[in-house]
């Protein structure tokens, strides 16, 4: 998969590269407006990462020239600038996805790879990490075999764990998804939910859900 | 009445204006009509005093002292006219001399009497009553120079009577003409200022919200169409700051969310590093921590500035905020059942308001997360919500540790705290309740506080019905370009 990256602050550049490589995406950096277009029209890109406020050329002035010969290239843009007019301007001008800086890597991970078809997380009826098991289609939870009973919260936020496991998610990333912006204010609810879920899935004794420091949560299986 | 406003001043002027024109104008007909009538009668008596001496004394040689006196009765009648007439001879001796007027207006025998030979003169004499006689002396001699005073006279009471029929109708006219006048004045003045009632109403609608709306141009040439486009010019002025302003604070915006990604970004790569020791993976930690609550601050300001800038009004929508309530209620149970308060909910089954379910979820959210922040263990958290007074209601009242007084009219400012030190340390960025606020303007709503410390705290916000809402379906969310 090759990428195209348009954005300016080279610190930021090199900063997507480097998650982005780490995830096995080979990624193209353009520092200016118009370098970006020219890598575009030169190259069969999977995706492209547009800055909206870049020099030379603007990254919605790119979108449009791209979508003038390609409609298909799906595109994230990652910006400063997040009035809603903004975003339902790019998304006219056909973007994809729209990212408001300051984001977590992880977020900018997981949104690139559901641009890419590689879906949401996992997409499999059934999703296991350990001896934990959820069953989309029944809703039901199993941990060793023994089934947990959980209210519809607790069981949204553990199939958003699970379908994105082995990923540290952030808290405004959880709040976002089992939630709605609307919980932002609520200082401290992902924790709360978080340790009750942990205390009803067992994970005293057997740790499968781990807090990351700064970031967020995770599961993975223990290592 | 305002005393002081333009339609009463205008009024006032014009009237007394009128007033004055009318007075003068009543002064002006008296006095002329006063004067013709005296000039009148003044010249009829000088003709009945000549025709007396011309047609009668020039024969009263051939016809005889009884015929003069019976023509002189017979012809001017003047008891029945009311004149006075008296013909003197030459040694003093009256030759005629009229009775008493019909109308009584004067005694004939004291009217002073004038000689035969005197000049022609004109004299005044008060009359018995009111009134005055006018007399009109003069002196005729015959072909062989005999001579003899004639004397004409009238009372001007007819005149007077004349006059004073016109002073009755004027004072009658006078008030009718300025009334009607005042009347049709209003009516004038009304449809002479309805274009500048027009003009304000058009401005009045015109808020931040709209501001490229323009009042509709007039063509009329005059002080109307130049105070439109003055108004229209001072707009366009108005909507240029403003959107300056806007895009200033998108700069701002961008300058610090860049960073803060950059620094966000590049903690979260070090706490990837396998080589990094505990201690200095709790600093990234941190670090990272602190990067997270800086971008919130950033985000929450930059909302703030959108929601004052009315940008949130264009996704408006009828919600009903009794399910919103409901269902954050159930969802933050957890949270209050985690701290051992009691948090229970009543409302009516339906409260329709205007609103965005995101923003008004925010404000449930923040008011409900702020009240168990504050509430010990062991307390209780009521929710309600409802309608009242034409408005729909969200009440939140806990049994925490309220705010003092001096400090309730701070509560709503931004970065507020009541116990600095701790409330920080229960997390939060400090403009929760300034957001609240925000969210309840935006939407044309108020929120309120009651507190007694130690007993507890009420926050009330009472928005618009979704019936009673100001119309806002002519507003269309224009696109920077």
């Amino acid at each position: 998969m090759r990428l195209l990256l348009v954005e300016d602050e080279e610190k930021l550049a090199r900063l997507i590269k480097r998650a982005l490589a780490s995830e096995r995406f080979s990624v193209d950096v353009a520092h200016t407006g118009r370098e970006g277009l020219e890598l575009a029209n030169n190259y069969d890109y999977d995706l492209l990462i547009l800055d909206l406020q870049l020099p030379e050329l603007s990254g919605g002035e790119i979108l449009r020239r791209v979508r003038r010969v390609n409609s298909n290239v799906p595109v994230l843009i990652v910006t400063a600038r997040d009035a809603i007019a903004e975003k339902v301007m790019q998304f006219e001008a056909g973007a994809d996805d729209y990212l408001t800086k300051p984001f977590v890597m992880a977020e900018l991970l997981v949104r690139v790879k559901s641009l890419l078809r590689r879906g949401t997380g996992r997409r499999e009826n059934v999703l296991r990490v350990s001896n934990l098991e959820l069953d989309r289609l029944t809703q039901q939870v199993r941990r060793g075999g023994r089934i947990i009973d959980l209210t519809a919260k607790e069981y949204s936020l553990l199939e958003y764990l699970m379908a994105n496991s082995d990923r540290a998610l952030s808290r405004s990333m959880i709040l976002d998804h089992v939630w709605d912006q609307g919980f932002r204010g609520a200082t401290n609810i992902v924790d709360v939910y978080v340790r009750h879920l942990r205390s009803k899935i067992g994970d005293e004794d057997q740790k499968l859900i781990r807090t990351m420091r700064g970031v967020g949560y995770s599961i993975r299986e223990e290592t | 009445m305002n005393v002081r406003s333009i339609r009463f001043r205008l009024g006032a002027w014009y009237a007394g204006l009128l007033a004055l024109l009318l007075i003068l104008f009543g002064v002006f007909v008296y006095v002329t009509l006063e004067r013709v009538l005296e000039r009148n009668l003044q010249e009829t008596l000088t003709k009945e005093a000549q025709t007396i001496g011309d047609a009668l004394l020039s024969k009263i040689r051939q016809t005889g002292d009884a015929y003069v006196i019976d023509e002189i009765e017979e012809h001017f009648a003047p008891r029945t006219n009311s004149h006075f007439l008296r013909v003197t001879r030459e040694d003093g001796s009256v030759l005629y001399q009229s009775g008493h007027p019909h109308d009584e207006s004067f005694d004939p025998a004291a009217v002073a009497a004038s000689r035969a030979g005197d000049p022609v003169a004109w004299h005044e004499e008060n009359a018995p009553g009111t009134g005055k006689l006018f007399v009109y002396s003069m002196t005729y001699t015959d072909s062989i120079g005999t001579r003899y005073a004639i004397q004409a006279g009238a009372s001007n009471k007819p005149i007077r009577t004349v006059l004073n029929q016109l002073l009755v109708s004027l004072a009658v006219a006078l008030p009718l003409i300025i009334g009607v006048a005042i009347g049709g004045g209003i009516l004038l003045m009304r449809n002479a200022l309805k274009p500048l009632r027009d003009i304000s109403d058009a401005a009045a609608k015109i808020t931040s919200r709209n501001l490229n709306e323009r009042l509709p141009k007039v063509h009329t040439g005059d002080d109307i169409e130049q105070l439109t486009a003055s108004l229209n010019r001072m707009m366009s002025r108005l909507e240029e700051s403003f959107q300056h302003v806007q895009r200033f604070s998108a700069d701002v915006a961008h300058e610090v969310r860049t960073p803060l990604a950059i620094l966000q970004a590049e903690l979260e790569a070090l706490l990837d590093r396998p080589e990094l020791n505990t201690e200095s993976r709790n600093a990234v930690s941190s670090a990272l921590e602190e990067a997270g609550r800086l971008s919130l601050i950033a985000e929450q300001l930059l909302e703030m500035t959108r929601l004052e800038a009315g940008e949130m009004l264009s996704t408006a929508s009828r919600i009903d905020l009794a399910d919103v309530t409901r269902g954050t209620v159930d969802q933050m149970r957890l949270l209050s059942d985690d701290k051992q308060i009691r948090m229970t909910y009543e409302g009516e089954e339906e409260v329709p308001v205007l609103g965005d379910p995101i923003r008004l979820r925010q404000i449930v959210v923040n008011l409900i997360d702020n009240a168990i922040k504050y509430t010990r263990p062991g307390g209780t958290i009521s929710v309600s919500s409802g309608t009242a007074h034409g408005n729909g209601f969200l009440e939140i009242s806990d049994s925490g540790v309220g705010i003092p007084q001096e400090a309730i009219p701070h509560v709503f400012e931004r970065f507020y705290r009541v116990d600095g030190a701790r409330s920080r340390q229960l997390g939060g960025t400090g403009l929760g309740l300034a957001i609240v606020k925000s969210i309840c303007a935006a939407f044309g709503g108020t929120v309120t506080v009651q507190s007694v410390p130690g007993t507890g705290t009420t926050f009330r916000v009472e928005l618009p019905l979704e019936s009673n809402a100001p119309a806002n379906s002519g507003f269309t969310q224009k696109y920077p370009s």
